[in-house]
């Protein structure tokens, strides 16, 4: 009795959470450039993650929040790419109307050494992993932190 | 600036900003965060190398009460304002 009031229950939050996926990528897709799509759908099914983790919290308290990757969007460069950017464009030093993927942060941009290490912990926040000290200094372009990433992920394509 | 130095006073800012995210309170997390920026942009020019020791020294005591706050912050559950769920997800 208790599983089908729990099958029920997690269905009708996934309905609703299609509905609300389908209205969301409406809206965006409508004021939003192609990049946003894939961030509304990752946005959306994270929140459905917790949803459901809150859910499974309930039956079982001893089970931790954890981040789950096994259902985002693939990688690909274009899809890093996109993402790459747009964290830059978010960052508040950098002016979006100037940044391209071959500039440099520094020559460029007018950044300083200071602002390079925020935006690598913004990619690593973005990406869920952990950038050494010694390869993060070298990264100076977005086209050098998408090629260090894909080299990581194992993305070739 | 020695390049050594440089690159220690960077690793160390990471440090720094990477142990303030770990507050659990908006309030100290925010604060942490904007000081330790706001710390470095202003000594961004000191180039005298007993000054920058000192300043580093300085850092490093302060990485230690960040990462002592922390642990302290952890243990006792607070409650979140009402902003932080829209907050994480934009961090």
């Amino acid at each position: 009795m208790a599983s089908r009031a729990l099958a029920h229950c997690m269905r009708s939050v996934a309905r609703a959470s299609a509905r609300l996926n389908h209205g969301n990528m409406l809206t965006r897709s409508a004021c939003a450039p192609l990049a946003s799509n894939q961030r509304a759908l990752s946005a959306v099914s994270r929140g459905q993650r917790t949803r459901w983790t809150d859910l499974v919290r309930i039956s079982g308290p001893s089970l931790h929040l954890c981040r789950r990757y096994g259902d985002l969007p693939p990688l690909t460069l274009e899809n890093i790419q996109d993402r790459v950017m747009y964290v830059l464009k978010l960052y508040d030093k950098i002016n979006p109307e100037k940044l391209q993927t071959s500039s440099h942060f520094m020559k460029d941009l007018g950044l300083d050494s200071l602002d390079q290490v925020e935006i690598i912990m913004a990619m690593e926040d973005e990406f869920g992993f952990e950038i050494p000290d010694a390869e993060a200094e070298k990264l100076m372009t977005p086209k050098e932190i998408v090629q260090y990433i894909a080299d990581k992920k194992d993305v070739y394509e | 600036m020695a390049a050594s130095s440089r690159e220690h006073v960077l690793s160390l800012y990471r440090m720094l900003l990477k142990e303030s995210k770990k507050f659990p309170s908006y309030n100290y997390r925010t604060y942490a965060l904007r000081r330790v920026r706001d710390a470095f942009r202003e000594n961004r020019t000191v180039g005298d190398p007993k000054a920058v020791e000192e300043l580093m020294n300085k850092a490093r005591d302060s990485l230690a009460v960040i990462q002592r706050q922390v642990c302290i912050g952890q243990m006792f559950e607070i409650q979140k304002t009402i902003m932080e769920p829209e907050e994480k997800k934009s961090d």
